[in-house]
């Protein structure tokens, strides 16, 4: 089978272990830079995972998608993060409204949830649980994120990371949606990232800081 | 009648406690009169012992049958889980007489030493008759007389307004337990026709699952509110801590007890075990009582209210291995529920040993030096060598420490919480080896107390005049201590004296089982781990070394004073600071005077503690119940029409009742 | 031939621990651009510190004496459980890692009373802190070396190596790699390392081991000392034994345990690497930050052992 199909299969086994450690982690981030550079790391597992399935199912247009996934989360997403947060010269920390402990044991939950929900009906989908349980938690994941962080960077990055665990969660089911989709996908994401960073530089200009609790005049 | 060789001497047992001394100390004052009756409560305990030794070994099983002289059926049997309890008893109840001689002496005046003498002796009578009933009037006999007779030996401490008080919530809470236990027989009735455990026994299969479950749940409350579970353990840090020390060793040591007697009498004797839910509960309980107890015992600076809080604790350790035992029942692994069984009767046993000699230490220190507070004591170990030794060996088991007793029963504890990972397709699975980080949790945190407990009262300066000249205390109540600390270090360094009758025991409740290996490993590897540590030990300090007496550094300044030491408050403030959720305090700083902020007189602080489920929980019950008692005093007009109208009511609804009923 | 083995995984252990905290020391200092001193100066120290007299305050009680020996009485009986060269250990037969976790646990509350017992301020700092860690640190310890007992359907530590050792390297698991990051935790609170303590400060307010261990002097400091240091060596032993044991040695013959001594002699040389890159690197937490820290170590064991459930690997 050759060292890459060796590689391949471990590969596909047991990247979700990974995942989970870089969703336990990034509930204890405490600064903006390191959860950019978990969410790199995650989305890298990502495109390493798309390779693998490229491999195995031996789908060309999978390889463009992964191309595609390696250029834009791993490498130009994370670096315009960390641009913005130079030029917004922003205070580092997260603002988590939840202590390190709490957020942990949540993240804990929301892993233990996602496998209770998954093993009802995995079996069905004719589908390995520990992948379709990644994506599940990367979802909630996100979605805690934005909740409990108060740093408008943060929402933004609760929602790549939702976005993250829908990739995965449509990879695994469907090996790859056409390739049409998947692009159009990225544009959208790049369009609404474009639009959130002209935003934040507003927010700042304005307010003077990027404490998202504090802008409550969103009422009737 | 009598069964066996024991027979007689379990007769003259209850003769001597019930009878005998009682009238001794009635009939004279004399100083000669009272070694009599201290001399006839020790021969009795040891006779129970002895009896006890030999049902526990199953060679005899006594039983005594008094119905010819009682209204309802009295008869008291000893089978081997009585004979267990009965040793319990008159094991712990020894030590405590033996220190309890000069201490009621220091502390009491004549007339009120006969007195005290005579309730003690029908404080453990009572005991003996609850454990070792074979019907269930004799069981509540046994069990409302326990309350009586303690609240008497309370009152006959001191007269206050508090302490009545005190009195009135224990009174209180045990009679609703009881009637819980009551209300337990009585559900047996329709099935087993009589209140005879043999016959309860029997009919335990046959009653509807549902039946089942309320006795389980009345079984639960009732022997829960006696044992102390949370929340309806708020009578236990008002009464343990206002008692007298030998008699808040005998309610916390052994009255205690006799509460998880009940339940595992219930549980696991007439109803043989039941649904999941049941060891859910239990766990449930135990887990929340460990973890609330010690932290609430963190907080305190009184030792008596501290050990009373740590009593809790045990409790909640000890369900937790019940728990476990009712949940392996449920899912068919019966040596796992064996095991687990053990687990939870040892620790019954080691902490009535422990917790006991723990109370006799408090009553020393209390005795030469006129109080409790941890704030007034210290550098005590120097000055009370004997005390000292004994009162740190009972540390060292409370916290679970090999070469102690307390760590084989929160061994074996862990041991079924890890064995609970073979029930697949369980919740049990998961949640049991949780637990095993509940009850280490548990114990970190009672390390913690104890550390505090133990360092602030015997090490370090005295911090007060009282402490700085205590004396050893007497003879005897040295010699109660020893005994206790000696048979925790027994316990502790060859298990499997006491493991192996037990073993045989729970064969007798959980039918079918072997003997647990576990039991059989740390029976082995226990004595080679005490070598190994004492030998070291041993090995080092055989090595002479020269010694200097040499003033500890005090940072250039004259000299060290006793202020500068730890306090035991601060000892314990970045524990109380992490779990700030469970105690939030009310706290209040007052500074004098008000108008001038920049030079205060004096300042004061205040910190009040009401723990949250007295708020929570009992303030809106009691307030439902007083309202709903208010409403029903309506029905009181005082006009005599009205009552008279109210029994031509009852008739004319008992007529129309019978009209229907055709 | 089993039974020297043992003996001598023990002797290791014990004589090798002062190595170890030098050899640290050594990387750290090098790592701050320092020459550092040489790695036998412990040893060295040990000597001294035995030939010296002791001084004893004189509020003490017999308690401030016996607590040294009692922690090395300890630390010793806990070396026995560790595997080393191969996959059995003295008492690691027939003990299981409650008795190890609780066998420390005795050293450690004898040495907080010692603390105690000084009558200065600093000893009872030091003893409240230890206290309040120490309760924390438990229950992600054996909650992490209980997920590891579940999979292997062994509770003796000798056996959950042995279980290891049959098991593929390259199959990641994921019980084991929460287990590890939780067990790690641990034992850089458990032996006082950065971040929860700098066991190289001199600022008594700072202090959580030292500060307990202030008032001893000669052959009590000697004792203490060897036994932080055997403790240390003991833990990092531990992580060896249960996460990478692969090279043990299966039977007695001499050339198969010298394979085994060196590969263990690489193993613990990676893990000192890795202390000293992390106790140089990150600054000491504050002290109410610790819980949190623990806090997350205890949720990582936790998850562990809820992953036991679904993943039996």
């Amino acid at each position: 089978m050759g060292l890459v199909g060796i590689a391949t299969e471990k590969i596909l086994s047991s990247f979700s272990v990974f995942l989970f450690l870089t969703i336990l982690l990034l509930a204890v981030a405490r600064r903006i830079s390191t959860s950019v550079l978990l969410f790199g790391l995650q989305s890298a597992i990502i495109a390493a995972e798309v390779f693998a399935t490229a491999f195995q199912e031996k789908l060309p247009e999978v390889y463009i998608v992964g191309a595609l996934v390696f250029l834009i989360k791993v490498v130009g997403i994370p670096r315009a993060f960390f641009l913005l947060v130079k030029r917004l010269k922003t205070v580092r920390d997260v603002k988590a409204s939840t202590t390190p402990t709490q957020s942990v044991f949540i993240a804990a939950a929301i892993i233990y949830l996602s496998y209770a929900a998954v093993h009802s009906y995995g079996g069905a989908v004719h589908v390995p649980d520990d992948p379709l349980a990644a994506a599940v938690s990367l979802i909630l994941t996100g979605a805690f994120l934005m909740v409990s962080r108060k740093k408008a960077l943060m929402q933004m990055l609760g929602l790549l990371v939702l976005e993250n665990g829908i990739f995965l969660a449509a990879l695994i089911t469907t090996f790859g949606m056409p390739l049409v989709i998947e692009i159009g996908i990225f544009f959208d994401i790049l369009m609404g990232l474009l639009l959130m960073g002209i935003f934040t530089f507003r927010i700042s200009d304005t307010f003077e800081h990027l404490d998202v609790s504090k802008l409550r005049r969103l009422r009737g | 009648m009598l069964i066996g060789p024991t027979g007689a001497p379990f007769v003259l047992l209850l003769v001597v406690l019930g009878v005998a001394v009682p009238l001794i100390l009635i009939a004279s004052r004399a100083q000669s009169a009272r070694r009599l009756a201290i001399t006839l409560i020790l021969a009795a305990s040891f006779a129970g012992c002895v009896v006890a030794v030999f049902g526990f070994l199953g060679r005899s099983a006594p039983r005594l049958d008094l119905s010819w002289a009682t209204p309802f059926p009295f008869s008291l049997a000893l089978d081997r889980l009585s004979a267990f309890f009965l040793l319990l008893v008159c094991a712990v109840g020894i030590p405590v007489t033996i220190f309890a001689g000069p201490y009621f002496d220091l502390h009491y005046s004549e007339r009120r030493r006969n007195w005290t003498w005579g309730f003690f002796s029908l404080f453990l009578l009572s005991m003996i008759v609850v454990v070792t009933a074979a019907t269930g009037f004799a069981f509540l006999v046994g069990w409302e007389l326990m309350t009586l007779v303690s609240s008497g030996l309370i009152l006959i401490e001191g007269d206050s307004a508090e302490r009545r008080h005190n009195v009135f919530i224990y009174l209180l809470m045990m009679h609703v337990g009881a009637a819980a236990v009551a209300a337990c027989f009585f559900l047996f009735l329709p099935y087993s026709h009589s209140l005879d455990f043999g016959a309860i026994r029997g009919s335990g299969a046959g009653i509807p699952a549902g039946i089942r479950a309320a006795i389980f749940l009345a079984a639960f409350v009732g022997f829960g509110a006696k044992a102390g579970i949370i929340p309806l353990h708020l009578w236990l840090p008002r009464a343990h801590p206002i008692a007298p020390t030998p008699v808040s060793a005998l309610m916390s040591g052994v009255m205690l007890k006799t509460a998880v007697y009940g339940l595992v009498r219930f549980a696991f004797d007439f109803l043989g075990g039941g649904p999941p839910w049941w060891g859910y509960v239990v766990l449930l309980a135990g887990a929340v009582s460990g973890l609330l107890g010690v932290l609430y015992a963190i907080a305190e600076h009184d030792l008596k209210r501290l050990l009373a809080y740590h009593s809790v604790e045990n409790i909640g350790i000890i369900y937790l291995g019940l728990g476990t035992s009712l949940l392996f029942l449920a899912y068919n692994a019966p040596l796992l529920a064996a095991l687990a069984l053990i687990a939870a009767l040892l620790h019954t046993l080691n902490h009535a040993l422990f917790k006991s000699l723990l109370f006799l230490g408090a009553g020393a220190i209390s005795s030469a030096t006129g109080t409790v507070d941890l704030e007034e004591l210290g550098g005590l170990q120097s000055r009370m060598p004997v005390t000292g030794t004994s009162f740190l060996v009972a540390c060292c088991s409370i916290v679970g420490l090999p070469l102690f007793n307390g760590f084989i029963s929160e061994w074996l504890t862990f041991r079924s919480f890890l064995a609970g990972s073979v029930l697949t397709n369980t919740k049990a699975q998961v949640v049991l080896p949780l637990m095993v980080g509940v009850l280490a949790l548990i114990g970190g945190l009672a390390a913690a107390c104890f550390v505090k407990a133990f360092g602030v009262a015997f090490l370090g300066r005295p911090r007060s005049a009282e402490s700085e000249h205590a004396v050893e205390v007497a003879v005897p109540m040295r010699s109660g201590m020893v005994l206790l600390a000696a048979a925790c270090l027994l316990i502790g360094v060859s298990p499997g004296l006491i493991l192996r009758p037990l073993a045989s025991l729970v064969q007798g409740l959980i039918p079918g089982v072997g003997v647990p290996e576990e039991t059989l490993n740390i029976a082995r590897i226990m004595p080679w781990i005490a070598a190994t540590v004492l030998g070291t030990v041993a090995l080092v300090g055989a090595f002479k070394r020269r010694k200097r007496i040499a003033r500890t550094w005090a940072c250039g300044l004259p000299g060290l004073s006793s202020r500068m030491q730890y306090t035991s408050t601060v000892f314990s403030k970045p524990i109380r600071f992490v779990f700030a959720r469970v105690y939030r305090p009310d706290r209040k700083i007052e500074q004098l005077p008000a108008d001038q902020p920049y030079f205060p007189v004096s300042i004061s602080y205040r910190s009040v503690r009401t723990t949250s489920y007295e708020r929570a929980l009992y303030r809106p019950f009691v307030e439902v119940i007083v309202s709903l008692a208010y409403r029903l005093r309506r029905l009181q007009t005082g006009n005599i029409q009205v009552y008279l109208l109210y029994i031509f009511l009852a008739l004319v609804s008992l007529l129309t009742f019978l009209r229907f009923q055709r | 031939m089993r039974l020297t083995l043992d003996i001598l995984q023990v002797l290791i252990l014990i004589l090798g621990a002062p190595l170890v905290r030098a050899i640290v020391a050594r990387l750290k200092a090098r790592l701050q651009r320092r020459r550092g001193s040489s790695v036998w100066r412990p040893y060295a120290e040990l000597f001294k510190l035995l030939c010296k007299e002791e001084l004893v305050p004189p509020t003490s009680s017999a308690v401030f004496r016996v607590a040294p020996m009692v922690l090395f009485g300890a630390t010793v009986c806990a070396a026995g459980f560790v595997p080393v060269v191969h996959a059995s250990a003295l008492l690691g037969s027939r003990g299981d890692f409650f008795l190890f976790v609780y066998v420390l646990a005795l050293g450690r509350f004898f040495l907080s009373l010692g603390g105690l017992d000084g009558g200065s301020a600093f000893g009872g700092m030091g003893a409240s802190r230890e206290a309040l860690i120490s309760s924390l640190a438990e229950a992600p310890f054996l909650l992490g070396l209980v997920a590891i007992a579940v999979l292997a359907a062994r509770a003796d530590i000798a056996g959950m190596v042995a279980w290891t050792l049959g098991q593929n390297v390259f199959n990641i698991s994921a019980v084991h790699i929460l287990a590890l990051t939780s067990l790690a935790m641990v034992t850089l609170a458990e032996t006082g390392r950065m971040p929860v303590d700098n066991p190289t400060t001199h600022l008594e307010l700072t202090m959580i081991h030292e500060g307990m261990v202030l008032e001893y002097s000669g052959p009590s400091l000697a004792l203490i000392e060897w036994a932080s240091a055997i403790k240390l060596h003991t833990l990092l032993a531990l992580l060896i034994a249960l996460f990478f044991p692969w090279g043990m040695a299966s039977s007695g013959a001499a050339w198969g345990i010298a394979v085994a001594l060196l590969l263990y002699c690489a193993k613990v040389a990676v893990l000192m690497i890795l202390l000293s890159v992390i106790e140089s690197a990150v600054a000491k937490l504050r002290m109410y930050l610790v819980p949190d820290f623990l806090g997350v170590a205890s949720a990582l064991s936790a998850l562990a052992v809820i992953f036991t459930m679904w993943m039996k690997r």
